[in-house]
């Protein structure tokens, strides 16, 4: 489609149409998850090539890391790869033709985001040493 | 993109499972190695299955995210942009599994 802006062909209706309802929010939360994952495995890389490369870029990675900029990002990763790997077994589930029912679809979309939050919760506590 | 959907779709699916088990490793890993100083960071990517599982995460990831993109690209964007965006995600895959493999096998062979 080269042509694409002067082709006559259909577009599907677009995002701002469909009425808002949790699954509608858990399919744009799993595109703008992995668009986040995206970038933080990019960032992610920096840190282990300072690692390989040199102290000094290391401890630069670092200071950003253990700035409040950095804890957020962090938090947003974790949260993010949570969401992408559970609502992603929605899609696998879904792969096999099935969980579409309305109720189930729900259920499973509420499940995903509450699951994530906790989970993210829990592994920031214990990763910054809460329970030792 | 023509004529590439169904390998595409199959690569999606088969990393995906492969990343499942990779990030329930990596989330319980992750934020102490993040948050660790120079010599413990270096000391826990010597360990061979970090390292390994880490090489993994990184391409087996790359994939995935290249794919995820690429779809994205393709449904949003509909002028000569799309091709410039789409080399640019593939040149960003091979960039990430490039220095991370790169990285990782350095390190790890350092000690």
């Amino acid at each position: 489609m080269a042509d694409g802006a002067a082709s006559k062909r259909p577009l599907s209706p677009h995002l701002q149409i469909w009425r808002f309802t949790v699954t509608l929010a858990a399919s744009i939360t799993h595109r703008g998850t992995g668009v986040v994952l995206y970038g933080g495995l990019l960032l992610m890389a920096l840190w282990v090539i300072g690692l390989a490369l040199s102290p000094e870029l290391f401890a630069a990675v670092s200071a950003i890391i253990h700035s409040p900029l950095g804890f957020i990002l962090i938090v947003g990763f974790v949260w993010s790869l949570l969401f992408h790997l559970m609502n992603g077994l929605r899609h696998l589930y879904w792969d096999y033709g099935r969980g579409f029912a309305m109720k189930t679809a729900t259920m499973t979309a509420w499940l995903v985001y509450i699951a994530a939050t906790l989970a993210t919760a829990l592994i920031i506590w214990a990763g910054y040493g809460g329970g030792a | 993109m023509s004529k590439k959907g169904t390998s595409a779709f199959i690569l999606q699916r088969a990393s995906a499972v492969i990343l499942a088990p990779l990030s329930i490793w990596f989330l319980f890993e992750i934020v102490s190695a993040l948050t660790a100083d120079y010599a413990t960071a270096r000391a826990w990517l010597s360990v061979p299955l970090n390292a390994a599982l880490l090489g993994a995460f990184f391409i087996i990831g790359a994939l995935h995210m290249r794919i995820g993109l690429a779809e994205i690209i393709v449904d949003y964007v509909h002028s000569w942009a799309k091709d410039v965006l789409l080399f640019i995600n593939w040149l960003a895959a091979l960039g990430l599994i490039a220095a991370a493999a790169w990285s990782i096998y350095t390190i790890f062979f350092a000690g």
